[in-house]
């Protein structure tokens, strides 16, 4: 009896020891070439997409994982690439990109399925950001964020503001412009006019200028680029008048408060309008889009792209060529809102008809394809997000009152000069 | 030997040799027994903090290359300013939760053994309520009653006729904020272990000094924590080295503030830090070099506690 228990605690040993060992042993595909596992993230709706596909190839098996906000999903995606089960097919997005971009060799060079014939169906310079400099295609682009504003008609008409879109946007051809229609706001209602500055006017304005945290070559020009400081000194400038409510963006006091018109005002790029929808359904009809100050630019958008070691490339490629084609992004955009990446559906009448009954009915096709289509690009780096970050909170402190204006700039330098060392 | 018969010399061999053997099993079954947990924890316990000191001396990119530094990481380490910002919350968090926590806890056990309570099971059941809830949904609640313009706190603050107070944003409102979820958690599962240690003193050491005309807080001095003395040391040992790795609270208490929890890190814990750089940002090597770092951090704290509280002991029997 005894030397069966020695026996038998010495299997249990060895057995703990052996399925600890092997990681990414359990799960495993099933082998079925039609089937293919599908990582995106929270709030953008790919079950829609998926569900689509699924009623046009009922054969097709498709497990999709909305695995946690942008940032976590990128995480995920780099813990499996280091050592775990990776996914077929992900999503990616554009901030988290860079990174990826980095270690290539990571991604199935699209091009060999077949991405180099479609190339040209995308933005140029949307493209140009999945594209290695050998000429390797990593990622297929799935919408851009492009930019506006988006108003509160019953809280500007109290303020004895136009309502009408185009008469708004006069009122705000510039960025000057902006900040005189708030100060008119805050005088005439007492009440803030922006939610904050830090979000809604540095990360708009610093995405309009022809260079952003690195130069033409490559280099890290954060500190030199007098862009990068006109828009960090507008952002100041703005949160000095006193128009805003110094909310943080995201923050649970900031849906609140949208809900509650406590600010008229939120920078609104294309996936935005999404958000304002979900965090404050009891507006409908409240809102309303305008053009935004300073011209075009964009902020966001995301990536297809398929792991090499993927059970099954094929499958997820066959999803992407059909999905991510100029009539499947026009049917995605028509039905979801995010903005399409290929410029030949532009002027489609379906989407220069696309209005949306939550924001007035405003033309929320047309608005946003214009802001996207006089646009500068410049080249994003792997440091743009912790740059960009650390602009962007060393803004909320100075909301927060814990950073002194004139001190900022500074403070922000040495706050990317410590993150770019870690 | 009294009957040495021919036959028993043939057998005598294979009886000692089986003796033998069964022997060398009984010294070995007890390793048998305890392998599991050793094993565990040879394979996600000491490989992982071996794997970490080599990971510290590397520039290593999870996904992508990986290059030896030596101890270039830690020499940045020391001259970080965020590591030293994460250490000081970490301390400030640490005191102002454990000190108040561990008095409260030895009140509460005090109290709970002492009064002739209806339902004693129920109330001492429930001061482990907040243990066994998760910690998420506690960070995620009392973030909300700390929030400025909407939480409950500042409602009630408005109600007194002081102003808002935006509490994540500053050093020390969020500190108390955090400090405030872990009393909230760990102080009824200490009453417990306090109040199971009181049951075993017998009572008629409080009846006799109450005859004596001890009052209440003299007992609570001289009887109750003299007897505690070693289930506080476990107390204080154990919710250092929590302390030290404070985690999910500061990571879910900003709702916007992402892995430096706040704009200016003012609540951002090392392990915070540790993950934010590991698999926030991917820095592997340096993220290794903070593991190392706090790992010899909670040494130092543990040996000091060790010393501490022998002294404590030896000082009255």
């Amino acid at each position: 009896m005894k030397r069966l228990i020695t026996t038998a605690a010495i299997v249990a040993t060895a057995m703990l020891l052996v399925t600890g060992c092997s990681p990414g042993s359990g799960g495993g595909g099933s082998g079925d070439s039609k089937s293919f596992e599908f990582w995106s993230f929270t709030g953008i709706n790919q079950k829609a997409d998926v569900e689509v596909y699924k009623k046009a190839h009922p054969d097709v098996e498709i497990k999709l994982t909305e695995v946690g906000s942008t940032t976590e999903t990128a995480q995920a995606l780099t813990t499996a690439l280091a050592g775990g089960k990776v996914p077929d097919l992900v999503l990616i997005q554009g901030d988290d990109l860079p990174k990826f971009m980095q270690s290539a060799d990571n991604f199935v060079d699209l091009a060999s399925l077949g991405a180099d014939q479609r190339k040209g169906d995308y933005l140029d310079w949307v493209m140009k950001q999945s594209v290695t400099q050998d000429g390797k295609i990593i990622g297929i682009p799935t919408d851009v964020g492009g930019m506006a504003i988006a108003y509160r008609t019953d809280l500007f008409k109290a303020a004895g503001l136009p309502t009408d879109r185009d008469q708004v946007s006069q009122l705000w051809p510039t960025w000057d412009g902006f900040l005189e229609t708030g100060k008119k706001y805050v005088q005439a209602t007492g009440k803030p006019f922006l939610d904050n500055t830090s979000t809604s006017v540095f990360f708009q304005a610093v995405n309009q200028g022809t260079e952003r945290y690195y130069d033409a070559d490559h280099k890290l020009s954060y500190d030199k680029n007098p862009q990068v400081k006109a828009a960090f000194d507008l952002a100041l400038k703005i949160h000095k008048a006193g128009i805003t409510s110094k909310i943080t963006s995201w923050s649970t006091g900031w849906t609140a408060g949208m809900g509650k018109g406590d600010f008229a005002v939120v920078s609104a790029p294309s996936w935005m309008l999404n958000a304002i929808h979900t965090n404050a359904p009891n507006t409908a009809g409240k809102w309303d889009v305008a053009a935004i100050p300073g011209g075009s630019g964009n902020w966001g958008g995301s990536y297809l792209a398929i792991p090499k070691r993927a059970k099954n490339p094929k499958a997820a490629w066959a999803y992407i060529a059909e999905m991510q084609s100029p009539s499947g992004q026009l049917a995605h955009f028509l039905q979801q809102g995010a903005l399409p990446t290929t410029p030949s559906v532009y002027s489609d009448p379906q989407l220069v008809a696309k209005t949306d009954p939550f924001f007035s009915n405003a033309p929320i096709g047309k608005i946003y394809t214009q802001s996207v289509l006089g646009i500068k690009p410049f080249y994003i780096g792997p440091e743009d997000a912790t740059v960009g970050s650390e602009m962007l909170n060393t803004l909320v402190s100075v909301e927060q009152g814990k950073v002194a204006p004139d001190d900022a700039w500074n403070t922000a330098l040495t706050n990317v000069k410590n993150a770019l060392r870690g | 030997m009294l009957n040495p018969a021919p036959t028993a010399g043939a057998t005598a061999p294979p009886l000692r040799n089986r003796r033998i053997r069964q022997g060398v099993r009984e010294r070995l079954a007890p390793y048998a027994y305890v392998a599991p947990f050793f094993v565990l924890f040879l394979v996600f316990g000491l490989f992982p903090l071996l794997f970490t000191f080599y990971v510290a001396l590397f520039d290593w990119n999870p996904i992508g290359e990986h290059h030896y530094v030596g101890l270039e990481n830690f020499r940045q380490l020391v001259d970080d300013p965020r590591f030293w910002g994460a250490l000081r919350n970490t301390v400030s968090i640490w005191l102002l939760s454990t000190i108040p926590q561990l008095f409260v806890a030895l009140l509460l056990a005090h109290v709970l053994n002492h009064l002739r309570l209806r339902a004693a099971t129920l109330f001492r059941m429930s001061v482990l309520v907040p243990y066994i809830t998760s910690v998420a949904a506690t960070t995620i609640v009392f973030a909300q009653l700390f929030d400025r313009d909407y939480g409950m706190l500042n409602w009630f603050l408005q109600l007194l006729g002081f102003d808002h107070v935006d509490f994540t944003a500053s050093v020390w409102g969020s500190h108390l904020m955090i400090a405030t979820m872990i009393m909230w958690r760990w102080t009824g599962y200490n009453t417990l272990l306090y109040l199971a240690s009181l049951q075993a003193v017998p009572r008629e050491l409080f009846e006799a000094a109450a005859a004596d005309g001890a009052n209440g807080w003299k007992q609570f001095r001289h009887i109750t924590i003299p007897s505690l003395r070693p289930i506080i040391v476990f107390t204080v040992v154990t919710s250092t080295i929590y302390g030290l790795q404070v985690f999910t609270e500061p990571l879910l208490a900003n709702s916007v503030g992402g892995l430096t929890c706040g704009a200016a890190r003012q609540c951002q814990t090392l392990t915070l830090f540790l993950y934010e750089q590991g698999f926030g940002r991917f820095h592997f090597g340096y993220g290794a070099a903070i593991g190392v770092a706090l790992f010899v951090m909670v040494v130092i704290a543990a040996a000091l506690n060790y010393l501490l509280v022998t002294r404590i002991r030896s000082e009255r029997p």
